[in-house]
């Protein structure tokens, strides 16, 4: 099994509601988005590029891409970053993460590994989203799990079921007949950095 | 740091009759601060690395730049005083054992730096655990590890060869060993960051041949610094022309380091892509320019100096030693910042706190996050260094007091 996304790009609207979702199902502390928006455009967040008329903006959805060759696992040097083979996704074992940022380092997609860089502080003093997210812990490193607690339940990431404009898609890329497939055999796709070789799970719908 | 530096050189330029005196007062200096780097640590482990000026777009900081400096210090020093006996050629008189010494204390400093940067050291032990052997770190952790053992072992054969309890084939091999392993040592740290395709800054070949480099530079610059100064002491006697020989040596080391340092600008930017062309600004005249510059005029200035007679003084070579050696820490700076300045998604995005170090604004806008350094190091990092290297010098001075490491010649 090759477990991933894809990220319908022409029709995400940027509403941020998946980064919003994921920040809750897991009960991210406070400073920690495992999922952003990073908008295609200006200089700024939700601004266009080019003058009037001729102006384009886009948004694309960024969170760990569960590589097929992912940097972080191999430079982990306990291997607290690992690979599931069952099910395609990249895990972080934080009972057994030495902080030492390695893989923070190695991993190109800037910004989708984060630490706990002091006690987890959590915005309104009580904790949210699934009871069984794993307890997040002070200095280790941490991302996006694909929802592993809710793929346990057989239920999609708290993103895929979230979007209001349904553009994320969740499924098994080994598997021909998966919608995710099919979508990336019929349209046009693209993927980040893919210059790295990391051969990312994450497609966005072009 | 600084008060101890002015009393560690008292205490070797001092008139010897005081020299001793000095020197306890040194030891007790250095231990002081070596306690009270350790409380700063406890501190940053109780408050959180938040009180660092690291984040998750600028992951390592000083910590990992002092470390990778005192390798390159620690496996300079062992070179240097292992080449000559490893290929039977005169060497630089009784200087071996003060710098297998100091290449020691700089080993223990480094080690003690990659301690500080964890997050959760008391789980160091999951290293021999669980040792993951495809992690350039995990290869660090082991070679260091056999390389400070090994360095031990090199000074007790040599005490040991100078007893006459050794056979001079003996030391030999041990010299072979020690030279392959100081220059692997260097190597293998700068894989921690050159086997990374993450950052175009650091994703090259030439790094480890430029991190052995600038090992020689520096590590040759520092046993000159410390044999000048032990010999203007009183410690012991060095004659001149070996010290000639030595500082010959430091400015070809310069020159080779400075040649890859070129080779490495004109291959980044010949091609004239945007990314390219973005890491040669950012040196040269972008927020890392004070870094780059120190760094040439200074291994420039001490190539002069290493180069005309007349210009090799003991205050000359000092000054010139210490040029290298802070060119050499620029380096670092420039390549653990450079590596994080360049960001690969630089698409504005939702920062916080802990992304970035302040510099960033409501609007999410990269540019004028990048627009400045994006790593500055935060007061707490400085004094933990600071202990960190009072423990290096306290262990050298310890040395220096207790440790036959006096020429036998």
């Amino acid at each position: 099994m090759r477990l991933g996304y894809v990220i319908d790009k022409k029709s995400c609207i940027g509403c941020h509601a998946c980064a919003v979702a994921c920040k809750v199902e897991n009960n991210l502390p406070d400073g920690v988005w495992w999922n952003r928006i990073l908008t295609e455009g200006g200089e700024n967040r939700d601004t266009p590029k080019g003058t009037y008329p001729n102006l384009s903006m886009g948004n694309i959805a960024v969170s760990c891409q569960h590589c097929d060759n992912p940097a972080c696992v191999k430079v982990c040097p306990v291997g607290a970053t690992y690979k599931d083979e069952a099910t395609g996704a990249v895990r972080q074992d934080y009972d057994k993460c030495i902080g030492c940022r390695m893989c923070m380092a190695a991993c190109p997609y800037t910004g989708v590994r984060s630490f706990n860089w002091e006690e987890p502080v959590y915005a309104i003093g009580q904790d949210m989203g699934d009871v069984s997210v794993a307890k997040h812990q002070k200095h280790t490193v941490e991302k996006c799990t694909m929802c592993w607690h809710r793929l346990a339940q057989g239920l999609q990431p708290a993103c895929i079921e979230v979007c209001p404009a349904r553009v994320r898609y969740f499924g098994d890329f080994d598997d021909p007949d998966s919608e995710v497939s099919k979508l990336i055999r019929e349209r046009e796709y693209m993927q980040l950095l893919p210059d790295s070789g990391t051969s990312p799970s994450v497609y966005y719908l072009v | 740091m600084s008060d101890n530096k002015q009393a560690a050189s008292a205490a070797k330029t001092g008139a010897p009759c005081k020299a001793g005196k000095a020197l306890n007062i040194a030891i007790a200096v250095s231990a002081v601060i070596t306690v009270a780097g350790i409380a700063l640590w406890m501190v940053q482990l109780s408050g959180g690395m938040i009180q660092t000026g690291m984040r998750d777009l600028d992951s390592w900081g000083l910590y990992i730049m002092s470390f990778m400096f005192f390798v390159g210090l620690s496996a300079g020093g062992l070179i240097i005083s292992s080449m000559p006996k490893a290929f039977g050629i005169k060497g630089f008189g009784g200087i071996s054992k003060v710098a297998v010494w100091t290449s020691i204390c700089c080993t223990v400093c480094a080690i003690g730096l990659v301690v500080v940067d964890l997050g959760q050291p008391i789980r160091l032990w999951e290293l021999f655990v669980y040792s993951n052997l495809t992690s350039p770190l995990m290869w660090d952790v082991l070679v260091i590890g056999t390389y400070l053992v090994l360095s031990l072992f090199y000074l007790w054969a040599q005490i040991r060869f100078e007893q006459g309890k050794m056979r001079a084939v003996a030391l030999r091999v041990i010299s072979v060993v020690a030279l392959v392993v100081a220059v692997l040592v260097h190597s293998v740290t700068a894989w921690i960051l050159g086997l990374n395709i993450s950052h175009e800054f650091w994703h090259t070949a030439l790094l480890a041949p430029w991190f052995v480099s600038s090992a020689l530079v520096c590590g040759t610059a520092l046993v000159l610094a410390v044999v000048i100064a032990l010999r203007a002491a009183g410690y012991f006697d060095v004659a001149d022309d070996n010290l000639v020989k030595m500082a010959k040596l430091l400015g070809a080391f310069v020159c080779v380091d400075l040649y890859f340092f070129g080779c490495d600008l004109l291959t980044t930017g010949y091609p004239l892509s945007e990314g390219g062309v973005g890491i040669v600004e950012m040196l040269t005249s972008g927020v890392l320019a004070p870094f780059f510059w120190v760094e040439v005029i200074g291994c420039i200035a001490c190539a002069v100096v290493c180069f005309t007679p007349k210009l090799r003084s003991n205050a000359l070579l000092i000054v010139a030693s210490v040029l290298a050696i802070v060119g050499i820490f620029c380096k670092r700076v420039q390549l653990i910042v450079g590596g994080f300045q360049v960001p690969n998604l630089d698409m504005p995005t939702v920062l916080t706190d802990h992304a970035a170090l302040g510099g960033y604004d409501a609007y999410g806008s990269f540019a004028s996050l990048y627009a400045n350094s994006v790593y500055a190091p935060a007061p707490i990092e400085f004094g933990v260094v600071a202990g960190v290297f009072a423990l290096g010098v306290l262990m050298l001075l310890l040395g220096v007091k207790h440790l036959p490491l006096k020429s036998a010649e």
